[in-house]
């Protein structure tokens, strides 16, 4: 059973998509993740076993290494990939609740900026983590986010910009945000984005990569279990 | 309003498959598969664009305000930011530059990310995104070849967004050039359209210089392009 949920993991860290792929070379000819987590689940391994200990673990090796800049943006949305393929065979067991995701990540690039890749990158790694993930798209303003922020109260909010011009916009959403739900926590990130600014405009988080917003929705959902 | 404007012929882009496997952070000498065929079709196509358009506008009147660190140029002031205005100090013309890739490109990216195709379309964003800076290099050169003519020399090109210049400076910019100057438009938030577009400045005079490396000046250590090799 071990064995198998390392090569999925395996598969994830590597981007070994399916049989098929011919990514990663040396994996070439192999299965991957997508028939190795069907495989799973027909010899009967619990679906959260799958998802915890082979999908979650890959992916945190990807962000790992993609902060550490030992691989690169082909190599993560090439994980990503190979992430999505597994999911897709674990989906129904989302929908029946016999797998519970750690949370909800509500992301969206800040209204006036049409930058997305990204936040989607970000957003594929918040969801390889075991998060469900709203992702609004670009452009999207105040409103948008406090719609889908008061149907899912407990989610996090992520905010993306790639312009100082935009990056403004960020204050005047996290304003909205907070004024209606005091306790949402609002998280922000992009290339003009500073700890500085974070603090100016009262967000709970500035991270430079997504393993950062990976690591502080990990420990908001340690906190909520242990309460 | 005196503007020059070009259309770049795809044969005088040059980006070739090294170029942009290194950018991507790949071994040029050994890019995997899918990367390897998705920037080989992607490189291809270039050769079909007719929309890669590029120009430049000179003031020969305006001058740098070494004490205020701006540059005035038709009554528009700018403020490019300490670190532009060393390299432009000693400019006695500029030259604004507007430049795109063009709409086919930027119209790939949009139908690939609207389908999802994540991986294709951060490969065609990409290659977009080093046909504009390859387009603005012909244009670049156009300009550096006529100033030389009259034995001027001509400075880096900057850009509002790089080096700490506001962004924001871009509407300034726009307004020295006629409405939908090479087909680019700006929106209130300084995001241009096509999105694979580049605009700014380039000093002219006897005593400027062009640095084949610039990259030092920049703060942004992250960036893909950082000391890759430019020439006029």
């Amino acid at each position: 059973m071990k064995e198998l949920l390392d090569q999925i993991s395996c598969c994830i860290e590597f981007g070994k998509i399916n049989n098929q792929s011919p990514y990663p070379p040396d994996m070439k000819g192999k299965d991957g993740a997508d028939e190795l987590t069907l495989k799973a689940l027909n010899e009967g391994l619990n679906a959260g076993d799958i998802l915890n200990m082979a999908l979650i673990k890959g992916m945190e090796q990807v962000g790992d290494k993609f902060r550490k800049n030992k691989i690169f943006v082909p190599q993560v949305l090439m994980s990503a990939k190979a992430m999505g393929a597994a999911m897709a065979h674990l989906k129904p067991f989302f929908s029946s609740g016999d797998v519970k995701r750690k949370g909800t990540c509500i992301i969206g690039t800040v209204q006036g900026d049409l930058h997305d890749i990204g936040k989607n990158l970000v957003a594929m790694m918040v969801e390889g983590n075991g998060y469900e993930v709203i992702n609004l798209g670009t452009d999207v303003g105040a409103d948008r986010f406090l719609e889908e922020s008061e149907k899912y109260p407990e989610a996090v909010v992520a905010l993306s910009a790639l312009l100082t011009t935009t990056m403004v916009n960020m204050e005047t959403i996290v304003k909205t945000l907070k004024d209606k739900n005091p306790g949402v926590k609002v998280c922000i990130g992009g290339a003009p984005v500073t700890q500085d600014f974070c603090d100016r405009i009262s967000a709970d988080l500035y991270s430079p990569d997504p393993q950062g917003l990976v690591e502080y929705l990990n420990q908001l959902h340690t906190t909520n279990a242990a309460n | 309003m005196n503007c020059m404007q070009y259309t770049i012929r795809p044969g005088e882009i040059n980006i070739d498959i090294k170029m942009v496997a290194r950018v991507m952070g790949f071994d040029p000498g050994d890019i995997p598969d899918p990367f390897d065929e998705l920037i080989r079709n992607e490189l291809e196509l270039i050769a079909t664009y007719d929309d890669i358009k590029g120009g430049y506008r000179i003031f020969r009147h305006a001058k740098p305000n070494l004490s205020a660190k701006t540059i005035a140029a038709n009554g528009i002031v700018f403020n490019p930011g300490k670190q532009i205005m060393r390299f432009l100090q000693d400019a006695e013309m500029f030259a604004f530059f507007m430049c795109t890739a063009g709409e086919t490109i930027s119209n790939r990216i949009k139908e690939k990310m609207n389908a999802s195709l994540q991986v294709e379309a951060y490969v065609t964003d990409y290659i977009g995104s080093l046909l504009a800076d390859a387009a603005m290099d012909v244009v670049h050169q156009h300009l550096a070849g006529d100033m030389k003519k009259q034995g001027l020399k001509v400075t880096n090109r900057y850009s509002p967004g790089y080096c700490n210049w506001n962004v924001d400076e871009q509407h300034k910019l726009f307004k020295l050039f006629p409405e939908g100057f090479c087909g680019i438009r700006i929106s209130g938030s300084a995001l241009m359209q096509p999105v694979k577009s580049v605009s700014g400045i380039i000093g002219i005079g006897t005593k400027v210089r062009f640095d084949k490396y610039v990259c030092n000046a920049c703060s942004n250590v992250n960036c893909n392009y950082r000391n890759i090799k430019h020439s006029v």
